[in-house]
């Protein structure tokens, strides 16, 4: 017996989910219980199963880090906007005054 | 079931709002539209990345120059992620890859033109992307569900592009006067092919993608959102429009612009690969693609693990 993760997907606009994991001999046994596990309410309307073994993740998690600062890949890197508008508004009132 | 039957059900299922996945079964006219927009849509990205780049060496700052390199690279990763979805579709990335730079498939005509100086950057970073946000959101509910899924990152990373170009925009209108005559004369250059941006008035009679709702709404439509929603937003800063002038109806309380004032030959031109940028820039792309094959085919070879 193996372990399978389940991924389901409910509607169009989201990617598959991962939504849990089964015990079974092959992956048409993964995708029946699977159904009867996960998709008992329609839940969902499509199913993936896959070998727990051919998931891969990285060892170590400091590796997943951003490496300096990149707050310019941020919406947060950009909050001074209002401030900015403001700024820019006065400069055109200033020059348009003769 | 014949072809027929299938096609009536493909259809009401589309009217009834259903969405479609790869694995369905389609009509070609519908593969091969939605393939050549997404394809179109790819080759955008990533042609669009070429007239931001050649303005990095010209950042006023590290920081500057940082973002805008971020940005560019958004723009190659969204060509990645659209190519993949569109190879789905039956066509591989070489193949449209060979195609786009041997000038057999088309890209957005606002990357056919020359960027002069930094008030380039903030004109294509605000009103550009503004421009391609509104056309991006508005295919967020298109009937093509794998399109859908990736544009929702896609426009997610565009919202911070245009907050970088508004930034970059706000900080030039409140400079000194060169700084401002820079803005200027980039809205200038670009005003007309913004316009040209959104295309020519839609067919809707014609238009297979808009009845299999692939597309959710006409050009006139998504160039009056455009209008409205960044004219005023110009004029405040207190720069002029050039040819196609905005105006507004009170009436309707829209910002509108004439059909006659629009000159279309610059787009026409573009249409044909004629555009005053299209030959060197598609020139670079082939060149970048060749020198670089070393690296796709080391990455595609079996690793080789320090002993």
């Amino acid at each position: 017996m193996e372990t399978w993760e389940v991924f389901r997907r409910h509607g169009h606009r989201e990617p598959f989910e991962h939504c849990g994991t089964v015990t079974a001999s092959d992956h048409e046994m993964a995708l029946l219980t699977a159904k009867e596990c996960f998709l008992r309410r329609r839940e969902g309307e499509h199913l993936w199963v896959v070998r727990r073994s051919d998931i891969h993740s990285f060892q170590d998690e400091t590796l997943l880090e951003i490496a300096a600062d990149k707050s310019y890949r941020f919406n947060s890197g950009y909050r001074d906007v209002v401030a900015k508008r403001e700024r820019a508004r006065a400069r055109a009132k200033e020059l348009a005054t003769p | 079931m014949t072809y027929e039957e299938k096609l009536a059900r493909f259809n009401a299922h589309i009217e009834a709002g259903g969405k479609v996945e790869t694995e369905d079964w389609m009509p070609d006219d519908f593969r091969n539209g939605v393939l050549k927009f997404i394809e179109m849509h790819a080759n955008s990205e990533i042609m669009g990345a070429i007239p931001e780049r050649e303005q990095v060496p010209r950042a006023p700052s590290l920081k500057r120059k940082m973002s805008l390199t971020a940005k560019v690279q958004d723009e190659v990763g969204h060509a990645q992620l659209l190519y993949r979805v569109a190879e789905d579709l039956g066509k591989s990335r070489e193949a449209m890859f060979s195609d786009l730079v041997n000038g057999k498939s088309k890209f957005h005509n606002v990357f056919h033109y020359p960027t002069k100086h930094w008030g380039d950057v903030a004109i294509i970073g605000w009103l550009i992307d503004g421009a391609a946000l509104v056309t991006q959101a508005a295919l967020l509910d298109s009937s093509y569900a794998p399109y859908t899924r990736v544009l929702k990152r896609i426009c997610s990373e565009e919202q911070l592009h245009l907050r970088h170009g508004e930034d970059i925009s706000l900080e030039l209108a409140s400079g000194t006067e060169s700084q401002r005559a820079m803005f200027q004369d980039a809205l200038t250059r670009w005003w007309l092919p913004i316009i040209h941006f959104f295309g020519p008035k839609t067919n809707v009679e014609k238009d297979l993608l808009l009845r299999w709702k692939v597309k959710t709404r006409t050009n006139e439509d998504l160039r009056q959102e455009f209008l409205d929603r960044y004219v005023p937003k110009v004029l405040e800063l207190g720069f002029e429009f050039p040819a196609p002038v905005p105006f507004h109806d009170e009436e309707s309380g829209h910002w509108l612009i004439r059909d006659e004032d629009i000159d279309w030959a610059p787009l026409d031109a573009i249409k044909r690969n004629q555009g005053p940028e299209t030959q060197r820039r598609l020139n670079l792309r082939k060149t970048v693609y060749d020198t670089h094959r070393w690296v796709r085919d080391a990455l595609a070879g079996p690793a080789i693990h320090a002993a």
